[in-house]
């Protein structure tokens, strides 16, 4: 079995080509379920967040799952725009240590970032609902978390969780002095509209305007966040009144574009706005930086920002390193495992049918009860089992150190499974 | 005694914008600059001490004696406008400042007579002029660092350069801003008008050129100031007014200056 880790990141990709091949979290699994529909791939799973779309594949014909994957993901999930540059591929171990990566967030533009791991979790359940994620990209997934779960725990990586819309943050203290008299508005109510406004109100925002196409999920977070609610159809107006917009929206096409922004700016008297577009595709259109007093951020420059602090931070990834590489060796030596799991299976099934042979020969010596019959069966299943035991242990101990198909060939050969195949 | 005092003034001035300029090189913290620059106001204040001791009143209106004082207040206005806005980070470009003015003073001092003298005329009026227009410039001066400095925050913010991140917010060069001008405008006009009185006094035109140039640099600060009281305008425009501003003034005195007129 082949693992292919086909996509394209913030460190392939440009913005602009991202938002082309960004999937809504609702969309995973029906992309998943058509995945797998392909007699090509046997598990498959998308992964899409802000800075990354990537698909994971598991197939027996590893150049044939290549070149799917790249048609899949040019044609069924984005416009074909990114290029050979803008895509990468990584197999087996390379695509396990991508995916530890990613999970434990030292692929991230913030090294540490939280969020990342929520979003590897949506696409695993979307991949569960599937039923496209089978035996080997489970214990992926599993490992992956595993290893996060480590790096946050063993390393000082976690210790101050810094976030994406925390950057955002940073960048909002580069226009304004303090944040006590500003208002902060938030355009859409998802996870990194609440991250950001948590630090908004961390560094002493607090009139806050939560805007959202569902009014009921701007009051929910409205009212977990002490902050209130707006029209979604006022945004103009709200824009107007606010020092700092960060947008976090799922959109098609962006939400505001130049002439927007400058019907906005007027009356302002030269006050500064500060829009941080979190979204892909980006819910403002990069032209409205060209307004007077308006500065608007997208993840891009957001990774510009982060790219200068991530030296600082880069002193607890190493052991985080450390116990990526660790997972991945065993994961893999699990996988090599994977090997010697026919061999495992028809060798059991032989001492089964064996000791179910010799209980019916046996039998006839026996007055004909059920009791004895089943406590006959009992004892030849045992002694099968007990024979076999120590074959079995011995086969998955040399299957993680990969020398499985040696064994499993020897296997085959004492015990007659080959000719019974045949 | 007075030279030394002078030229370590000077030093210091200087030492703490080279010092900033290296943090900013290196990133690291910058928050000893601005004690530089105090200790730097506090020994350029003992050299007055000393200079008023040897020669009783100091002769402000000579020029190396007025471009000094210019100096020293440039760094003790800095000093002040601290307590109202995180201006830090500038706090290089205001020891760049004080430091030229101190050492182009001294610099006149070893060309020119080797003692400031006073010059004819010299009285309260010319002492309140000089002293008006001098802390009037200093602001004035600060003023146009703090816009220069937004000017330049403000294209690094735009092109997403991580320049930008040495100097303070936007929103603090902003108040900077218009704090010392509000200061700075006031004080040049009371400056303006009793240079006026004392030319007057001492029967000269109000209407020299030399009286116009500085009438004119007068009336340019109008502008940033129009912007900022009447129209509330923050930002860019009244930054780039209050610069422009700031380069007439300064043109207007060293042109003065050349021709041989006195401040």
């Amino acid at each position: 079995m082949n693992l292919l880790l086909v996509g394209l990141s913030h460190k392939s990709a440009p913005v602009e080509i991202r938002e082309r091949y960004s999937v809504a979290e609702g969309q995973l699994q029906g992309i998943d379920e058509k995945l797998v529909r392909d007699t090509v791939c046997s598990e498959g799973a998308l992964i899409s967040t802000c800075n990354r779309t990537e698909l994971l594949i598991v197939s027996d014909d590893a150049v044939a799952a290549s070149e799917r994957a790249h048609w899949f993901l040019n044609h069924d999930i984005g416009d074909g725009s990114a290029d050979n540059h803008n895509l990468y591929e990584l197999r087996d171990a390379e695509a396990a240590k991508h995916l530890f990566r990613v999970a434990a967030s030292l692929d991230s533009m913030v090294l540490g970032e939280a969020q990342i791991l929520g979003q590897l979790k949506g696409a695993h359940r979307a991949a569960l609902a599937a039923r496209s994620c089978g035996p080997l990209l489970n214990r992926l997934f599993e490992r992956a978390f595993r290893t996060a779960k480590r790096v946050r725990s063993e390393t000082g990586l976690g210790a101050s969780q810094v976030s994406v819309a925390r950057v955002g943050v940073q960048l909002a203290e580069e226009v304004f002095e303090n944040f006590a008299d500003k208002r902060v508005l938030l355009i859409g109510a998802g996870e990194m509209a609440e991250s950001a406004l948590h630090g908004l109100h961390h560094a002493g925002a607090d009139d806050v305007r939560v805007l959202n196409r569902t009014r009921r999920t701007a009051e929910q977070l409205a009212a977990r966040l002490r902050a209130e609610v707006g029209d979604f159809g006022d945004l103009e107006s709200e824009l107007a009144r606010a020092d700092i917009a960060v947008a976090s929206v799922s959109v098609e096409r962006p939400l505001l574009g130049q002439a927007e922004l400058e019907r906005c700016m007027r009356g302002r008297a030269g006050r500064p706005l500060l829009l941080i577009d979190l979204g892909v595709p980006r819910c403002l259109d990069p032209d409205a930086n060209r307004v007077d007093d308006v500065y608007l951020y997208d993840l891009d420059d957001l990774d510009e920002i982060a790219a200068r602090g991530r030296a600082r931070r880069s002193a607890a990834s190493a052991p985080a390193e450390a116990i990526v590489g660790t997972e991945v060796t065993r994961y893999e030596q699990w996988r090599a495992g994977l090997d010697a799991v026919p061999v495992i299976r028809e060798l059991r099934a032989r001492a089964h049918a064996l000791a179910l042979e010799e209980v019916q020969r046996g039998v006839r010596h026996f007055p004909d009860s059920p009791e004895i019959r089943e406590a006959l069966a009992r004892l030849a299943e045992g002694i099968a089992n007990k024979l076999v035991h120590r074959a079995l242990e011995r086969l998955r101990a040399e299957a993680e150190e990969g020398s499985a198909p040696y064994f499993a060939d020897a296997a085959r050969e004492i015990f007659g499974l080959q000719e019974e195949d045949e | 005694m007075t030279e030394i005092l002078h030229e370590l003034a000077a030093a210091l001035y200087l030492g703490s914008a080279a010092a900033g300029g290296w943090s900013v090189w290196k990133g690291t913290g910058a928050h000893w600059v601005p004690r530089l620059l105090a200790l730097g106001a506090l020994v350029h204040a003992i050299g007055f001490v000393s200079l008023h001791r040897e020669q009783p009143p100091i002769p402000l209106e000579s020029f190396p004696a007025a471009l000094s004082l210019m100096g020293w207040l440039i760094a003790v206005a800095y000093l002040l406008s601290m307590r109202f806005a995180r201006i830090q980070a500038v706090a290089a470009w205001v020891g760049l400042a004080a430091g030229l003015f101190t050492t182009i003073a001294w610099f006149e001092l070893l060309v020119g007579p080797q003692t400031v003298r006073s010059v004819a005329g010299s009285g309260a009026w010319s002492h309140a002029h000089v002293l008006l227009s001098a802390l009037g410039f200093s602001f004035l001066a600060l003023a146009s660092l703090a816009g220069l400095g937004y000017l330049a925050k403000e294209r690094a913010l735009k092109h997403k350069r991580g320049v930008g991140e040495s100097l303070p917010s936007l929103e603090s060069l902003d108040r900077m801003e218009h704090f010392t001008l509000a200061l700075g405008f006031p004080l040049l006009t009371l400056g303006v008008a009793t240079g006026f009185v004392w030319g007057i006094d001492q029967g000269l035109s109000p209407w020299s050129w030399h009286s116009n140039l500085l009438l004119f640099a007068w009336a340019v600060y109008l502008l940033p100031v129009g912007l900022r009281v009447v129209r509330q305008q923050h930002g860019e425009k009244p930054a780039r007014s209050v610069v422009l501003g700031f380069l007439l003034l300064a043109s207007s005195y060293i042109g003065i200056r050349l021709i041989g007129g006195a401040a």
